[in-house]
């Protein structure tokens, strides 16, 4: 009871501001304008299949930048964890800077970077490697860059910990055994870092779906993501009651997403 | 203090809070408008707010920026905490079917002479802005909206507005529609011709701000912009020729006290009166709904305003009406186009 009291502000703060607003988002796709139940929303949505393609455009997207990240942030975070004690406080702080600055600043540096008469292309063309500019910027590439820049650390960071905290007498182990560094690496290392990765993506992932700055800025607005669309249902046409409909597809993606996370990481335990 | 003198210091405080609007309700002090920002914000407190406040001792807070979804999420939580909210045409005319604006009191707005479509039941009128086609200052510069799409003869990359309604029509032009008849719009037939230079468009752009920079950096040669943007930057180029001309309007959110209402009437007074639009005019180039605003414009800067005779001549209004009836079906097919490119 004592307890209770004391969670009860925050209980009410949680349910007042962030679970009553998102369950009212939630019914106002079943809300007519009569003010009774309908389902004609959903109907609607369905029917112009735009709405669910962008949603697959979406989580294409967002795979891509899950792989990308787990691509560059496994051999990182490994890397990392080989390091000594200092080498891994500064590769750390390294790693977390970004989150300092703010995401829009990082996503027009890489205009800065990246564009046509940018860092990269303009030292390209200097040395003669190139004879006109990379296109790096305003396609999918761009985004995944930039998706790839912003969440890097969400996958690296749980990682490394995991790394570190594995018994390197396990290693060591299968070395007196006669194993080759290839096969402790394959057969002993990765598994046990397997459900941190899985964890990282999954997290990676799920954030990907919500992105917005990225895709508009670093993708020129030629690719597709769900935020963009949502923002226009709301800001622009206002069809609240589709865009709570397309919010709540979205809602049942990623909890699937997770269930099967969930179970997989069940059955590798 | 004892915990008991806290409560009862606070309930008195907490009363004074919920009675202090009743009180003040004689003589409104401060309004609260919500506008686009930036330095169309600027220029509405230059031309417009400093008479107000000098002529009525009230004072005006300028928030931004604005949205239809922040008016409608205002109106329906039925906390109205601005007087005036800027919106463009299209946004007028979504609001007022959804019941989020007041009728405005021409009788007490009192306004001095205005062009005719800036005056509505629902809105004022207050800024003229344009969108035109600009260009990179050394590429071949396009003369019509036929040029702006033959990338054969006009080679270069492209901006466009990730808005089909500030798009869509451009390319009907150059598909050859006359003005006079783009409404009711071929959606369409505006896709096919649009998709026909899509390898060429580079960025679609959403912020007033990008087709600037974007032309600046040369990561495009041609853009799409709003006029105010691209006039008098050295390194573009742009012509009103074939643009399109649209409002940006002040309306009242459904729900306001009576009292900020007719204090936010006399500040629409103020911007029917040539004298603040010039002074407006000289922080932005967009312009006020006087007729009589081009007699005080600088004359050297002529040429960048939209509504002097030479250029407001040469081009055609925008439709928000048809926009508000089909902007949603005509968004479907503009995100399927978007998928494709």
């Amino acid at each position: 009871m004592n307890g209770l009291a004391f969670v009860a502000p925050l209980l009410l703060v949680m349910i007042g501001a962030f679970n009553a607003p998102i369950l009212y988002m939630l019914a106002l796709g079943f809300w007519s304008k009569a003010g009774g139940f309908t389902t004609a929303h959903y109907a609607a949505v369905f029917e112009a299949s735009v709405y669910l393609k962008v949603l697959a455009s979406t989580l294409r997207i967002s795979l891509i930048a899950t792989v990308a990240n787990v691509l560059l942030g496994y051999p990182l975070a490994y890397w990392m964890s080989g390091l000594r004690p200092t080498g891994q406080l500064v590769a750390v702080a390294l790693v977390i800077t970004p989150f300092w600055i703010s995401i829009l600043v990082r996503t027009y540096a890489w205009i800065v970077v990246l564009g046509n008469a940018g860092l990269v292309n303009s030292s390209l063309l200097a040395l003669g490697v190139i004879t006109e500019p990379i296109r790096f910027l305003y396609n999918e590439l761009g985004v995944t860059i930039g998706m790839a820049n912003v969440l890097l650390p969400f996958l690296v960071l749980p990682l490394f910990a995991a790394m570190v905290r594995i018994d390197g007498r396990l290693l060591q182990a299968a070395a007196s055994l006669g194993a080759t560094p290839a096969t402790i690496f394959w057969k002993v290392f990765f598994p046990l870092t397997v459900p941190a990765l899985g964890a990282g993506a999954l997290l990676v992932f799920i954030l990907s779906l919500g992105f917005y700055i990225t895709p508009a800025i670093l993708g020129g607005n030629r690719v597709s993501m769900i935020s963009n669309l949502l923002d226009k249902l709301i800001n622009e046409i206002p069809r609240w009651e589709q865009a709570s409909v397309i919010s709540t597809l979205l809602l049942i993606v990623t909890l699937v997403i997770f269930a099967l996370y969930r179970r997989l990481d069940r059955s590798a335990a | 203090m004892k915990r008991r003198d806290f409560g009862k210091l606070a309930s008195i405080g907490l009363a004074g809070f919920v009675w202090s609007p009743a009180v003040g309700s004689a003589q409104v002090k401060e309004i609260r408008m919500i506008e686009a920002g930036g330095k169309s914000g600027e220029s509405i407190e230059e031309g417009y707010i400093k008479p107000f406040t000098a002529r009525t001792g009230i004072r005006c807070v300028r928030e931004s920026p604005g949205s239809l979804g922040k008016l409608r999420a205002m109106v329906e939580s039925g906390k109205i905490t601005a007087a005036l909210f800027e919106l463009g045409s299209g946004s007028l005319s979504q609001a007022i079917p959804l019941g989020l604006v007041e009728p405005l009191d021409w009788a007490a707005i009192n306004p001095q002479p205005m062009f005719p479509e800036a005056r509505t039941d629902h809105g004022l009128g207050y800024q003229y802005f344009s969108t035109v086609m600009a260009w990179r200052k050394g590429v071949k510069a396009p003369r019509s909206w036929a040029d702006f799409f033959n990338t054969r003869d006009f080679p270069g990359k492209r901006t466009v507005p990730e808005y089909p309604h500030y798009c869509l029509q451009f390319a009907l032009l150059a598909d050859g529609v006359s003005p006079d008849k783009l409404f009711p719009l071929d959606a369409d037939r505006a896709l096919r011709k649009l998709g026909e230079i899509k390898k060429d468009i580079a960025v679609l752009w959403k912020a007033g701000a990008q087709p600037p920079q974007l032309l600046k950096d040369n990561e495009v040669q041609y853009a799409i912009s709003w006029s105010g943007r691209v006039v008098g930057e050295p390194a573009i180029e742009m012509t009103f020729n074939q643009g399109m001309y649209d409002l940006s309007y002040f309306s009242v959110p459904k729900g306001v006290s009576k009292d900020e209402k007719d204090a936010a009437m006399k500040l629409l007074h103020e911007m029917t009166i040539a004298k603040n639009q010039a002074r407006a005019a000289q922080v932005v180039s967009y312009t006020g709904p006087s007729p009589d605003l081009e007699a005080l414009l600088p004359r050297e800067k002529f040429s960048e305003f939209p509504t002097v005779k030479q250029n407001k001549s040469v081009q055609w209004q925008q439709n928000a009406e048809w926009w508000r009836v089909n902007g949603e079906s005509v968004n479907k097919k503009w995100e399927q186009f978007r998928l494709n490119l």
